[in-house]
């Protein structure tokens, strides 16, 4: 039980918390700030969750982009608002500022092999939102038009 | 129609699009709307991330232009969502031009905004909460927050005195940040140095400018979307070089 608080719960309640701060950062108001925050919190918990099948933490960083992405489309079809303001914060806690971080600890250090691989992997990481990104809103331009046929 | 007036509301409110963060396809997307519900079918619209051209073109005269160039800027996600409200309800309605250019004003100057206190609340916020995010304890988290407090005040008095250099600003903020965390650490009221630096560096880190550019890319505007790819790299390397430097000075001390 209290693994399922540290390793799960409060995790993903700091990421909520921090996009929220993130909102006073950005000029977000209201409602806005809830989304955002579920966003974050969502995105993580998807990783964490993800991260239970597959050892591949590039694929975990993928899959919890997609959803992230797929959730703020929505939430901003919901209340007609640019997808952007829901999406580039939700998006912030997966973005890999430890990988930046560690890779230039080891290069201080001097240990090119590790600041090498960090660096790549970082790299991975970025890639791998970008793709999640670019995924999941593919998935809701081809979506969104069927949905609307089906309403009419 | 008077298509000076016209022409100075579609560069006003692309203006204000961009300078609140909008991608380029929404800035050209939303002023071609917006020229075509006024009945100028002929308008041509093109953005790039610091610059936007719009040209109009009279049944009688001359073709017009106007210009505008983009100062570097923030991001305002409040603006940009009134932006857009603001865009769709012109579109609808069509108010005469010189109304309609007088909201786009309003806008500008009343949109609410948080205060200065209010913004640093949120830095520490996002400092305070990154830090156990990263595997800090409690008082790590405090640090962490303080280190976020000091990268925007270091933010704020760069700009002031350097002028406005993103690149420089980013690296001495890191620079900032990480001393302080080690100076914590060193001190002895936190103890995860590595958890703090990273908690304060998300303040810095490129998620937004990575984001829009690939968002850019698949709504095919290329030059923007590789710019910001471009600005990404930057900021990130300038974070790298900043906590770089940090490192190496605390490792002699």
């Amino acid at each position: 039980m209290s693994e399922l608080i540290t390793l799960w719960l409060m995790p993903c309640l700091y990421a909520f918390l921090a996009c929220a701060g993130f909102c006073l950062v950005f000029n977000i108001h209201g409602p806005g700030i809830a989304i955002c925050g579920i966003g974050g919190a969502l995105g993580w918990f998807v990783y964490l969750l993800s991260a239970l099948f597959t050892p591949n933490q590039i694929l975990c960083f993928l899959l919890s982009a997609t959803v992230i992405t797929l959730y703020s489309e929505i939430m901003a079809r919901i209340r007609h608002c640019p997808v952007t303001s829901y999406l580039i914060i939700a998006l912030l806690p997966l973005v890999p500022g430890g990988g930046i971080y560690n890779a230039m600890r080891f290069c201080a250090e001097g240990d090119m092999p590790m600041f090498l691989s960090t660096l790549v992997h970082t790299f991975g990481i970025a890639g791998a939102l970008a793709l999640g990104t670019v995924l999941g809103s593919s998935v809701m331009r081809i979506l969104f038009p069927l949905i609307h046929r089906l309403h009419k | 129609m008077d298509y000076n007036t016209l022409i100075n509301l579609g560069t006003e409110l692309g203006c204000q699009l961009m300078a609140s963060g909008a991608e380029i396809s929404r800035v050209e997307d939303s002023i071609l709307r917006l020229m075509h519900a006024y009945g100028a079918a002929d308008a041509q619209v093109f953005a790039i991330p610091n610059c936007l051209f719009v040209c109009l073109t009279p049944d009688e005269g001359h073709p017009i232009t106007r210009v505008c160039r983009i100062p570097a800027h923030g991001i305002d996600l409040d603006r940009l969502e009134l932006c857009n409200a603001l865009c769709r309800q012109l579109c609808q309605e069509i108010p005469d031009p010189a109304e309609a250019l007088q909201q786009v004003a309003y806008i500008a100057d009343h949109r609410p905004s948080y205060s200065g206190r209010a913004v640093l609340m949120g830095y520490f916020l996002v400092g305070a909460f990154f830090t156990p995010f990263f595997g800090g304890g409690l008082l790590d988290s405090l640090c962490g927050g303080l280190c976020g407090i000091s990268i925007a005040l270091s933010n704020r008095l760069l700009r002031r005195v350097t002028g406005s250099s993103p690149f420089f600003h980013t690296l001495l903020s890191a620079t900032v940040s990480s001393l302080l965390a080690q100076l914590f650490v060193r001190v002895g009221i936190a103890y995860h140095a590595d958890a703090i630096t990273i908690g304060a560096l998300m303040l810095l880190v490129p998620g937004v400018a990575l984001t829009t550019a690939m968002r850019e890319v698949m709504a095919s505007d290329i030059v923007s979307g590789v710019t910001r790819m471009a600005e990404s790299l930057l900021t990130a390397t300038a974070i790298a070089l900043g906590t770089g430097a940090a490192l190496a000075l605390g490792g002699l001390l």
